[in-house]
């Protein structure tokens, strides 16, 4: 008999869990003294698998990718991921949709657990995350540049390569020590050249001038901008996707 | 006095407990606190942001008497001859009775103000002055000899006379002075926000010597004197925004060696004993010992959240505050963590300032360089039971301010 009626709880448990259907989802994160307002677009993707993306109002987050997508009835969970920890929020949501079309549950970062409460009030608009585009021919290969920051001489290197999805870069920096930076974002429109790494906090931003050979723009490094001009180092490699 | 003692030393009689037992007592303020206690005989005198100079009884927390200033006063009082002296973001020096708290004089400085830049820390917009958040120290008074010595944010450092309070002399700094002077051997020792230190004759005011540290003219981050000095054995430690702890020749300014701390400021002053120097670190979050002959580095401990808070020695222990509200208490030998105290504050965690590690939580805090975002970061970082204080430890008793508005007697 207890086992029918345990049976029949956990039954009723799930028939008053509705599933998720694609669609903007709005509502609040309630941390202590503080409500974090959000609003996440979940929709089926090609393939049919879920995507998502978020928007965080007050804390400059606005169609971040949702990672790790979960629908396993009755439980749904997605994840955000803004930039690698410190620096960015890492944060995950489990909730479920009640008969209401309430979709409710737990909100868990830096090892911080609050609840969220979240109401379907359209069609999704999910954010597609920014694609990285191939570079002109011209600007694949070895870049080298140099400058000054407190003082001290800093040497950089700059590795740019077309892939299959599109160009990859890579920055490495040598001053009192070594420092590689992967950048996430590589785009090229016209002349202008953009490079951000968002685990580091760190950009550059440049135009290719082609008849002086070179690229001449501004690092970014947190608050700090700093001219810095890439010259040729090395003849550009051939890369195979 | 701040410190303990005029030359800064961060070293107290007796020793501090190795287990934390009990709250004896705690006394509430109406605002923030971030003034250090001191104490004469048996009564804690402090300051608070609500602007009045308290008298504590150090058994049982009653208060003895409050006396108003004009305004925050985040500067810890130093008690000398009967006479507490402390400083308020009105401008003034304040002498008031020790026994009573009646106003014995006022002196009028040329006026308060906080370090300030164009841009600072990379804040937007860039080509706009900034106050620093971060500059929440009023400098300490010291009292040699008849004369209040203490710094303002005018730029200058004050020799007033202590019992009349007419000025003696002043002498000016290119930026705001919040430190607190060291004395020793007839010369004050101080460091300013212009990236200069300083030793002054302590009669005449003239200069003996200046020490040039980091430069930022980016964003004025790794930049100026926050920290108070330590002058023991003819040597000054001094800690910089510039990252650097300091060891200078108290004779020539000549600099004997450097620990630089990749970045982070170093904040606290730092204490001395048996020939090793004690700090701690901002960003970096680490509680550090380096022998203070050479600056090798013998000793470093994660505090887990910034360090604003000078380190106090008592026997074998020693104790500092954390700005994500604990009080930590390590053993000066081997730097292992023997208790820890955190305040309600800090367990509430209102805003998830910090994470569950009592990080400070970047995402959640500061996620903004634009208009007042990182006032409201820095406002919230400070609400959370952060202790700025230097902790006084008297007889095994520990007493820290905290910005939770209380003052505390730990055992």
């Amino acid at each position: 008999m207890r086992v029918l009626a345990a049976f029949l709880i956990f039954s009723a448990a799930i028939c008053n869990a509705a599933e998720l259907t694609p669609g903007r989802w709005e509502g609040v994160v309630h941390i202590p003294d503080r409500e974090l307002t959000v609003v996440v677009d979940l929709d089926r993707g090609t393939g049919g698998a879920w995507v998502g993306s978020i928007t965080v109002v007050g804390l400059d987050i606005k169609g971040a990718p949702l990672s790790d997508i979960v629908m396993k009835a009755p439980e749904i969970v997605f994840s955000v991921q803004t930039a690698p920890p410190p620096r960015g929020l890492q944060a995950t949501f489990k909730g479920k949709v009640d008969p209401s079309g309430m979709l409710s549950g737990n909100f868990i970062e830096a090892g911080n657990t609050a609840p969220f409460s979240l109401r379907k009030t359209g069609p999704p608009n999910v954010e597609a995350p920014p694609r990285n585009t191939p570079v002109a021919k011209e600007l694949e290969g070895e870049w080298k540049g140099e400058y000054e920051l407190n003082g001290y001489k800093r040497e950089v290197t700059l590795q740019l390569a077309n892939q299959s999805q599109g160009a990859t870069a890579e920055m490495v920096v040598v001053g009192k020590r070594t420092t590689k930076i992967p950048m996430d974002t590589v785009t090229q429109e016209g002349d202008f050249l953009s490079l951000q790494s968002r685990g580091m906090g760190m950009s550059y931003e440049g135009r290719f001038r082609k008849e002086n050979q070179e690229i001449k723009g501004i690092f970014g490094q947190g608050p700090i901008e700093i001219p810095l001009v890439f010259h040729r180092g090395a003849a550009p490699k051939t890369q195979t996707p | 006095m701040f410190r303990g003692d005029p030359a800064h030393t961060g070293v107290y009689a007796g020793t501090a407990p190795r287990q934390f037992h009990r709250i004896k007592w705690k006394f509430t303020t109406g605002d923030r606190v971030f003034s250090s206690p001191v104490a004469s005989g048996k009564v804690l005198y402090f300051a608070g942001d609500d602007g009045n100079i308290y008298a504590v009884d150090t058994d049982n927390g009653r208060q003895i008497w409050k006396r108003a200033t004009g305004g925050p006063a985040p500067s810890t009082p130093a008690v000398e001859g009967g006479t507490v002296y402390v400083c308020s973001y009105d401008g003034r020096l304040y002498a008031l009775n020790a026994q009573s708290g009646a106003l014995k004089w006022k002196f009028a400085t040329g006026g308060e103000r906080r370090f300030e830049a164009k841009g600072i820390h990379g804040l937007q917009p860039r080509n706009q002055t900034i106050v620093d958040q971060f500059d929440v120290f009023l400098s300490s008074p010291v009292v040699i000899q008849g004369t209040v010595y203490f710094g303002s944010g005018d730029g200058n450092l004050y020799a007033v006379d202590a019992n009349s309070g007419e000025l003696r002399w002043k002498f000016q700094t290119g930026d705001v002075v919040h430190s607190s002077p060291a004395y020793a051997d007839g010369a004050l020792y101080f460091g300013s926000w212009d990236s200069r230190f300083y030793a002054v004759d302590a009669v005449t005011g003239k200069e003996k010597w200046r020490f040039q540290a980091g430069e930022d003219p980016l964003i004025h981050n790794q930049v100026g004197f926050q920290s108070s000095a330590a002058v023991i054995n003819g040597v000054v430690y001094v800690g910089c925004r510039d990252s650097n702890l300091y060891a200078l020749d108290v004779t020539t300014g000549k600099e004997k060696w450097r620990f630089n701390n990749e970045g982070s400021w170093v904040i606290t002053s730092p204490a001395v004993k048996d020939g090793k120097v004690f700090f701690a670190t901002s960003d970096s979050s680490l509680y550090r010992v380096v022998d203070a002959a050479t600056g090798k580095s013998l000793l470093r401990e994660d505090t887990k959240a910034y360090v604003f808070s000078s380190p106090a020695i008592a026997g074998d222990v020693v104790v500092y505050g954390v700005l994500n509200g604990t009080l930590q208490a390590r053993d000066v030998n081997t730097g292992a963590l023997l208790w820890e105290y955190q305040t309600e504050a800090s367990k509430a965690n209102k805003g998830w300032v910090l994470t569950s590690e009592r990080k400070f939580n970047g995402p959640l805090v500061f996620h903004s360089p634009w208009r007042e975002a990182a006032t409201v970061a820095v406002d919230r970082q400070f609400n959370i039971g952060a202790i700025f204080s230097s902790p006084l430890i008297i007889n095994g008793i520990v007493y820290f301010t905290s910005t939770d508005g209380c003052l505390y007697a730990l055992e």
